[in-house]
């Protein structure tokens, strides 16, 4: 039979499935009435020959039988009949189906939106044309070790783009922020600078207007940008006028030309942008010293597209061939001669670029793969409950079973019912899942997002994630489904028609029943979990309570950029000391110092030094981290002098140039000799020798850039003797109470002093715990997926236990009737969950020891087998267990003798 | 009357085949039909007749459509479609080649090995 007709008659059969019957029963009755005439007609009466006739064909209800099984449709009717008894017995228990589900729904949930994330972050090509022919060209530094490196200068982007010939097209990118403010709080928007050739090269089509075509990013093009599709929409309500209007970039007017497509958002999975710029825009802003012109501005990301039919040995021998011609003729000429002979020779290699680039793979691949295991094992976890519920339910339908067995039914159409049961609470529980994990993602996203990095994804469901999700609710489902099913059919006939011994006949005590396995296994991978759990949260918290070297709490960071305001050079730093002092007179504020760069941020200066002393460091060892700060700064931060003297007003441009290091960089530089009064010299450039600088004050250690690192060498030199002044400065105001109550009066204060200076405000204490956003993501998260395996886990134990109890009460009944104390009941009880919870905490145990080795890394001022952790969990998880198991055991222990025996 | 022989398992589709392709019946028709042309050697059951009938028509060998019968009575008529000429040609064909096959077998003389 061909497939089409099979399917319709498999179609007729379900649509027509009422008429079809009726019309067997009426060709069944024509027949017997036909035959009833050729009986009548040899001579019986009318009434004897249809007596005769009904008696030769048989039942009807056989043949009807027959006749439907072997018509189509028959299968899926079974299936629907399934389903529909199915839908009937878990309605039966509507609390116990609530949990089911609801406990699934959270685990695969949790499952999607991990899995959801760690699709979108790492494995979702670039919504591109042909994104696989993509490859992003990184540099190499065959004098220095560690991985090549994806920042270019734009000479070296020129030279590349003019010179290769083994791309169809390459394109280059840099995302920065713009601000949309003329003076006053700053209002950034996302912004990349793009090559001529970035859209085309995508194959990303204008949704309005037109995209940057090569000749609009040329030496000195005019202001002109591109808005993505989400800010065309936002800002200009996606008219059609917003083609050839004005947009104030860091005060620079720009004309927009176009609109790039909808649902591209920039190759940076993680961000996007919202407007881009032509890469030659750089000179707009910087004006002479552009940075297209500087040989060791590294600011550019290249990417290119593989000509069609070029291997990958191709590819880099050809790359290895044009390196030389390409870092030659883009040498930093004030480098020195060392240093420019080893720029000279770098290399450029190609690495596939399908999926994009993203600074947020390397920081959060190690916590999603870790959060993907948490959360696969709550799924296990939950699934050992639901077997367990499932095994409790089906015993106690033995006597169902039976019957179903005794009138024809196959144990393997038994079975095929409670998979059924088992795939329909499965798949009840990925639907709420679903739901679940579209809620559980955005919430993720939000709280991995920080002020200065808001993270951007593109969160719609795709194949990968909906095959996931459904792949897991068949698994789950035949998981926690297949144990019952396969060890409740096994039922004999007699012993369970005969009824009510069941439970003593399938108990052999001293043994463990598979019941007691499911829990001491969720109990296992529970501590797992917990000990998982406790130990981001403990790393945390030391994260948290770190000794800085700086008060975090109640400090506002003020960051305000003159470039706007239009402010000579020259006047810069009175600018700055006018501003400090007025927000030194607001009421409210304790104390304001100012610097350079703020602590724990990302911008990070450094040099090397050199010291007049024998053994001194050098090399990499020599680098030291620098600031430029008021004589403000230590006060306002809190952080000590322990010697010498700080900054004050006799330390200015003309007078020696002074400086205050840390207590590292003493040790380090002065382990014999007391630092005060040594004098140290930053490197000599070829031009001019640097100046001797003298150490005036130490001061307390400090982290600089993140909470993890090993102390620095720092060293502070006073704002007023900076060698180039700094557009932008920082004001650290510490203040009485909120912090954030000062931002009206401190804009005031600097209205006052010029109204074109822009402003942007942080909190320390916010800057420092944006820092930890990994470690907090990985220790709420894990502390909330290890309270709610506990809470499973007891769950299950106290749903274990309360069904052994109800199958022994008969049991229960005569001991106590033959003079058993309750307390001995109890104890007997008790020490079912004492075995279960044993054995549990043991398994759980070793598998920690084996595998949470691997978390190491991620973990601060621990080790990972850390026994205060590892005790701290097993007590928890003990007590919780033996509550959860006492409830049952009082009940054991309160059963009446009389009522346990007259029920038997 | 020769004594009857039970039909041998395969060829109650065969010989419902042809049966209906000597003119459309209904399923009485069908029984009495093969009754006839065996000349009441061959005896179909009353009751595996029906579900013989409905498989043939699910596999598109015959089809069915309400008629009136010779007695005034609504049955169902059957037919053949062209599938189910071309499956009684292929099997009848088949079945001739096996039965002489069989039946040289059987006449063989011990002088003709």
């Amino acid at each position: 039979m061909s497939l089409l007709s099979s399917l319709r008659s498999l179609v007729t059969a379900l649509v027509n499935r009422g008429r079809i019957e009726n019309d067997t029963d009426e060709e069944l009755r024509a027949h017997v009435q036909n035959r009833a005439d050729d009986l009548e007609h040899s001579g019986l009466t009318r009434a004897e020959a249809e007596r005769r006739a009904r008696i030769e064909f048989g039942g009807h209800e056989k043949f009807r039988e027959e006749c439907r099984e072997t018509g189509g449709g028959n299968l899926v009717q079974v299936l629907i009949q399934d389903s529909r008894y199915a839908l009937r017995i878990l309605r039966r228990t509507p609390l116990v189906t609530a949990v089911a589900v609801l406990s699934l729904a959270l685990g695969i949930g949790a499952n999607t939106a991990i899995f959801g994330l760690i699709d979108t972050v790492m494995l979702r090509l670039l919504p591109v044309a042909e994104p696989g022919e993509l490859v992003q060209i990184l540099r190499n530094d065959p004098s220095r070790a560690g991985p090549a490196v994806s920042s270019f200068t734009n000479p070296l982007w020129e030279q590349l783009r003019d010179q290769q010939d083994v791309f169809f097209d390459t394109f280059s990118w840099s995302a920065w922020q713009f601000n949309l403010a003329q003076g006053g709080a700053v209002h950034d928007v996302n912004g990349i600078y793009a090559s001529g050739d970035f859209f085309n090269t995508l194959g990303v089509r204008p949704a309005a207007g037109r995209l940057f075509s090569g000749s609009d990013d040329q030496r000195g093009c005019p202001p002109t940008a591109v808005l993505s599709f989400g800010f065309w929409q936002e800002h200009f309500g996606g008219e059609q006028s917003a083609i050839g209007s004005t947009l104030p970039l860091n005060n620079h007017i720009f004309q927009i030309i176009g609109v790039s497509a909808s649902g591209f958002y920039g190759v940076d999975v993680g961000s996007k942008f919202d407007v881009a710029v032509p890469v030659c825009a750089a000179g707009v802003f910087d004006g002479k010293a552009s940075r297209l012109e500087q040989r060791s501005w590294w600011w550019l990301n290249i990417m290119g597209r593989i000509k069609p039919g070029l291997s990958q040995e191709q590819l880099e021998a050809r790359l290895t061939v044009l390196s030389p011609q390409v870092f030659s003729a883009a040498v930093p000429e004030d480098w020195d001669l060392d240093g420019q002979q080893r720029f000279r020779r770098r290399t450029l290699v190609a690495v596939p670029a399908a999926s994009g680039t993203s600074s947020m793979r390397k920081q959060f691949s190690q916590p999603l793969y870790i959060l993907m295991a948490v959360v696969g094992l709550v799924l296990l976890i939950a699934c050992a409950n639901i077997a367990s519920l499932m095994l409790a339910r089906a015993a106690a339908r033995q006597k169902e079973f039976a019957v179903r067995k005794a009138l024809g039914a196959s144990r393997w159409r038994l079975i095929r019912q409670l998979l059924t049961e088992c795939l329909l609470l499965s798949t009840a529980g990925a639907l709420l899942g679903i739901l679940f994990a579209r809620w559980g993602t955005r919430l993720l996203v939000r709280y991995i997002s920080t002020a200065n990095h808001k993270i951007f994804l593109d969160l719609s469901l795709d194949w990968r994630i909906l095959s996931f999700t459904t792949a897991v609710a068949v698994l789950t489902g035949l998981l926690f489904g297949l144990l019952p099913a396969f060890r409740s059919t096994r039922v004999s006939l007699t012993s369970a028609m005969k009824g009510g011994s069941l439970a003593e006949g399938s108990e052999r005590r001293g043994r463990l029943r598979p019941g007691k396995w499911i829990v001491a296994s969720q109990v296992a991978l529970s501590l797992l979990l917990l000990v998982t759990s406790g130990l981001f949260l403990h790393s945390f918290f030391k994260l948290a309570t770190l000794d800085l070297g700086f008060d975090r709490r109640d400090v506002l960071l003020v960051n305000a950029n003159l470039k706007s305001a239009e402010i000579p050079p020259a006047s810069q730093n009175a600018v700055f000391d006018d501003i400090e002092s007025r927000l030194g007179a607001i009421p409210g504020v304790v104390a304001v110092g100012r610097s350079v760069r703020t602590p724990v941020s990302n911008f990070e200066w450094n040099q090397r030094i050199q010291v007049d002393a024998p053994d001194a460091p050098h090399g990499e060892d020599a680098l030291v981290y620098f600031n430029f700060i008021s004589a403000g700064y230590f006060p306002a931060l809190r952080t000590p002098l322990l010697e010498g003297r700080n900054f004050n007003r006799g330390d200015t441009v003309s007078s020696a140039p002074v400086v205050i290091v840390n207590q590292t960089f003493a040790h380090k530089f002065f382990p014999r000799s007391p630092a005060l009064g040594q004098s140290i010299r930053t490197n000599d450039s070829p031009a001019k020798k640097a100046p001797a600088m003298q150490i005036v004050g130490v001061v307390r250690d400090s982290k600089y850039e993140s909470l993890r690192e090993e102390t620095y060498s720092q060293a502070f030199f006073p704002a007023s003797q900076i060698p180039e002044a700094a557009d932008s400065e920082n004001f650290e105001l510490r203040a009485e109470r909120s912090p954030s109550a000062l931002i009206p009066s401190v804009q005031d204060a600097v209205r006052q002093v010029n109204k074109g200076i822009s402003l942007d405000f942080h909190s320390l204490a916010a800057q420092v715990g944006d820092s930890l956003v990994q470690d907090r993501l990985l220790a709420t998260l894990s502390t909330f997926f290890g309270g709610l395996a506990l809470l499973l886990a007891m769950i299950g134990l106290y749903g274990a236990l309360g069904y052994l109890v109800t199958m022994r009460r008969a049991e229960f009944g005569v001991r106590m009737a033959l003079g058993a104390r309750p307390a001995s009941i109890l104890s007997l009880v008790m020490k079912d969950v004492a075995v279960v919870l044993g054995s549990g905490v043991t398994a759980g145990a070793f598998t920690s020891l084996l595998t949470v080795g691997f978390l190491q890394k991620m973990l601060f001022g621990l080790t990972a087998r850390d026994p205060l952790t590892m005790v701290a969990a097993i007590g928890l998880l003990s007590a919780a267990g033996f509550l959860a198991g006492y409830l049952p055991a009082r009940r054991a222990m309160r059963v009446d003798p009389m009522a346990a025996l007259r029920y038997e | 009357m020769p004594s009857q022989a039970q039909i041998l398992p395969g060829t109650l589709d065969l010989l419902i085949l042809k049966a209906v392709s000597l003119g459309p019946l209904h399923g009485y028709g069908v029984l009495l039909r093969i009754e006839q042309i065996s000349q009441g050697a061959l005896l179909v059951e009353q009751g595996a007749l029906y579900p013989a009938l409905f498989r043939l028509v699910r596999q598109g060998l015959l089809k069915a459509s309400w008629g009136t019968s010779d007695n005034n009575r609504r049955a169902k008529f059957y037919e053949l479609t062209p599938a189910g000429r071309k499956r009684l040609r292929q099997q009848a064909d088949g079945w001739n080649r096996l039965a002489a096959a069989i039946a040289s077998a059987l006449n063989t003389q011990p002088e003709e090995i």
